[in-house]
């Protein structure tokens, strides 16, 4: 599920709303979802309910759609900070989406992903993620913290 | 048994997220503070390191941080914590200070006497079929209401007046009417959906379904419900004991197709054969009460209210009604008279109890019970389900004996009504009326301070335990 195709480094986003273009137009490159639209909007609705940036700079946007084909985690490391209304007002620097099938019965992905979603709340991850500079090491963090 | 001093329950409305980084911080947080914590988690998959109720029984606090429902009910009487999840995780180390420091409120013990009956029969399995029977029956409640009152309210129109043939008949009644059974006959899949659900979470969600339709079409009314949902649940148990040993790579194709298949088969073969006698049973008490049919009005009423009361909709109940609709076409308007006072008076014993007893009740339950005046009113039975539902061994000796007594006295004081529903509506046509409502009220009382008595002996048994 996490794989380096769907990881960017160096993204340039100004708004939040950039970056769930970007995490919608790679989703559907990369055959997770088979409509662009249907993942933004699955994101901006999640947002609604409450806000996903959480604190140190991460955000963990996420949405669950028809649309969306199989369960995926995206990984964007943003140049420069972007305002998302997050937990401890800091700005976004890293962002990991999980983006989940509607219908999605398999209790292996969903386990993955709320793994990933407890990493976030390790110190030391976090600042893992921040120094790393290659996707590669991206997923090797990752990949070394969840079963 | 490991205890905890801090117990917590996490839950958020997508479930991917949020409700596992409140239990990371939580969990963090706590050991930082080097004190115990269990976290239980709401998520897509479903509950997972679910509370016990040992540990919630032995535990000093309890965290809430939820933004949907994580069934605080189970913590009546505890010192609760109640935040956002946001806060759970952002403020976690404060919350287990406060925690530590005996902030919160007590959660409401004197509204839920439900939460502490649940010892009711020593805990343990006596526990854990009541909390399962419960389940079923706080998700059934609102369909009955629902339904009934819609149903109540078209007859205002005329008893008849669904009926297109009728010189009643009105769009907007029958309208309603339909509506309302629609409603109405959702209870016994919901009822046992919701049994089979709280014994194996969402696959039994759809055994009890599945079966609780067939009990239902079956016409095997809200025991064979109940029996369905136990059947489901541990149907989906017993399979997911045998599917142990498959690895774990196929969790997917289990949930969404081996639990599925099999679960419905065998729920669905098992209630095929289970609903088979149904319809002789039904026969067989209407060939039963045939023959009492001329006998004392004492005995007469005694079968009638019983059986009306016994199993509220299913076969045994059905057969007396259908013996009064008989008769009725006969031209006998005497034993239809009893069969409907032992219909109308279960729900009615169920608002007299609500209202001597109001302090041994809850709040949902005083609710429905004040509602059911007016189910009861216009001979819709159905209202008193749900409390039978919960504890049916001592709660239906208690309608027989409400509803004997209504029918017994409606024989004896010699009532005619011709008419086959519509309760106190059809007041007009009955010959002896004051006769008829009074043995009903009478019957209704004392069934009432019965069941009144009957739940007042639960809640202050599960008090002293």
């Amino acid at each position: 599920m996490l794989q380096e195709k769907n990881i960017l480094v160096d993204v340039s986003a100004k708004t939040k709303e950039e970056v769930f273009a970007a995490i919608a137009q790679l989703s559907v490159a990369n055959e997770y979802a088979t409509s662009y639209d249907a993942v933004f909007a699955g994101l901006q609705e999640r947002e609604k309910e409450s806000t996903t940036g959480m604190m140190d700079g991460f955000a963990i946007p996420h949405a669950k759609k028809h649309e969306i084909i199989q369960a995926g985690i995206f990984i964007f490391k943003l140049k420069e900070g972007v305002e998302w209304a997050s937990l401890d007002g800091k700005k976004i620097h890293f962002v990991i989406a999980l983006l989940i099938p509607a219908v999605e019965a398999n209790t292996t992905h969903l386990k993955l992903l709320s793994q990933v979603a407890r990493l976030l709340m390790k110190a030391e991850i976090k600042q893992q993620l921040k120094n790393a500079q290659t996707k590669a090491e991206i997923v090797q963090i990752i990949q070394a913290n969840i079963n | 048994m490991t205890t905890y001093k801090i117990i917590a329950a996490t839950g958020c409305p997508t479930g991917i997220a949020h409700t596992y980084m409140a239990q990371e911080a939580l969990e963090q947080a706590a050991k930082e503070a080097g004190v115990t914590i269990k976290v239980e988690t709401h998520g897509q998959i479903g509950i997972e390191n679910e509370l016990t109720p040992a540990e919630i029984q032995e535990a000093d606090a309890v965290i809430i941080a939820a933004d949907k429902d994580v069934q605080s009910e189970r913590f009546a009487g505890k010192r609760v914590i109640d935040v956002s999840v946001s806060k759970g995780i952002k403020e976690a180390p404060q919350l287990i200070t406060d925690a530590l420091a005996g902030k919160g409120h007590v959660l409401g013990g004197v509204e839920q006497p439900e939460a502490s009956s649940k010892n009711i029969n020593g805990g343990g399995m006596g526990h854990k079929i009541y909390k399962d029977l419960m389940n079923g029956v706080s998700h059934m409640l609102p369909f009955v209401v629902g339904g009934g009152v819609l149903t109540a309210i078209s007859f205002l129109w005329g008893i008849y007046s669904a009926d297109p043939k009728s010189v009643q008949y009105n769009e907007i009644a029958a309208l309603l009417k339909e509506i309302g059974g629609i409603s109405m006959n959702l209870m016994v899949p919901i009822l046992s959906a919701y049994i089979a659900e709280s014994i194996a979470k969402r696959p039994g969600l759809i055994t009890g379904f599945v079966g609780g339709m067939i009990a239902y079409s079956g016409g095997a009314g809200f025991l064979g419900g109940i029996v369905s949902g136990f059947l489901g649940g541990y149907i989906i148990v017993l399979l997911s004991e045998l599917f142990k040993k498959l690895p774990k790579e196929l969790d997917g194709l289990k949930a969404i197709f081996l639990y599925p298949v099999l679960g419905v088969l065998l729920v669905g073969v098992s209630m095929h054969f289970i609903t088979i006698p149904m319809t002789s049973i039904n026969e067989g008490m209407m060939h039963f009460l045939a023959g009492f049919q001329n006998s004392s009005p004492i005995v007469l009423g005694l079968i009638v209210g019983c059986m009306c009361a016994f199993d509220m909709g299913g076969p045994v109940n059905k057969a007396a009604y259908v013996t009064g609709t008989a008769l009725l076409a006969q031209g006998n308007n005497y034993f239809m008279a009893g069969v409907s006072a032992a219909c109308i008076a279960p729900p009615l014993i169920t608002g007299v109890a609500v209202i001597l007893f109001k302090k041994y009740f809850n709040r949902d339950d005083r609710n429905a019970g004040l509602v059911n005046i007016i189910l009861g009113s216009t001979h819709i039975t159905e209202g008193a389900i749900p409390f039978a539902a919960k504890d049916p061994i001592r709660v239906l000796p208690v309608m027989m004996i409400g509803s004997s007594i209504a029918a017994i006295l409606t024989y004896m004081l010699k009532v005619q009504v011709p008419a086959p529903h519509g309760g106190f509506l059809v007041l007009p046509v009955v010959t002896g009326k004051i006769a008829w409502v009074g043995a009903i009220l009478i019957g209704s009382i004392v069934g009432g301070i019965l069941l009144g008595l009957v739940q007042k002996y639960k809640t202050e048994k599960a008090k002293k335990d």
